[in-house]
């Protein structure tokens, strides 16, 4: 007997979050380079 | 609970960001010993002098060891007392030599100032009732421009005064 639609409605589609993850790392980036500028100043006086 | 694996990696690299901060605070605090300018040290704001290091002929510059030095200030609106010279004029310029490791002591009678050596990591609050403390190796010969950077009254932007640090 086929069970019709039951593996399309127990597995829902994954959104797409390439470009989430894009600025996520974008904006840690930002946030690293910055902390490590301040603290090399910090330490160079 | 499902999540996206793109998820997983911010998150760890979050989490995993928020532990390495703490351990680095951690490590300051207990380990090096980092404390706040000011850490509960108190004076009587109405009677300074009353400490040793803030009676009028302690006041300045002291050379205490080789390459060692202690500055003891007294700020107040709006002036930075560093005590008189020879002559008894007010010494209004301190010059110290590259490379000495200088100990900043400052107190106030009166409202909340700033301690800051433009240029340098010498910055720390001066509030009344409290002594507020740092100790910095000066590395850097020039000529440095000590000012007040919290907003004390009308005279506040003439309450500056310079430090030398020569080869």
């Amino acid at each position: 007997m086929k069970q019709h639609g039951k593996t399309h409605t127990n597995v829902d589609k994954e959104p797409n979050l390439k470009g989430t993850l894009i600025s996520v790392g974008v904006l840690g980036l930002f946030i690293i380079i910055s902390w490590v500028a301040v603290f090399a100043i910090f330490l160079s006086r | 609970m499902h999540f996206h694996k793109f998820e997983k990696i911010w998150l760890t690299f979050g989490i995993g960001a928020l532990v390495l901060f703490l351990v680095i605070l951690g490590y300051g605090a207990f380990y090096l010993g980092t404390h706040p300018q000011s850490h509960g040290l108190t004076i009587d704001p109405q009677n300074v002098e009353a400490h040793e290091a803030f009676k009028p002929e302690n006041l300045g510059l002291t050379k205490v060891d080789e390459d060692r030095y202690i500055v003891n200030v007294v700020a107040s609106a709006f002036n930075y007392d560093f005590g008189v010279d020879k002559e008894g004029n007010a010494v209004k310029h301190i010059e110290i030599p590259k490379g000495a490791t200088v100990l900043f002591q400052v107190v106030t009678p009166d409202v909340i100032h700033g301690f800051n050596i433009a240029g340098t990591n010498v910055n720390m609050m001066v509030e009344p009732g409290y002594i507020s403390s740092m100790e910095v190796e000066m590395n850097q010969p020039g000529e440095y421009t000590l000012l007040c950077n919290e907003y004390c009254g009308i005279g506040h932007h003439m309450m500056y005064t310079t430090v030398e640090v020569y080869e």
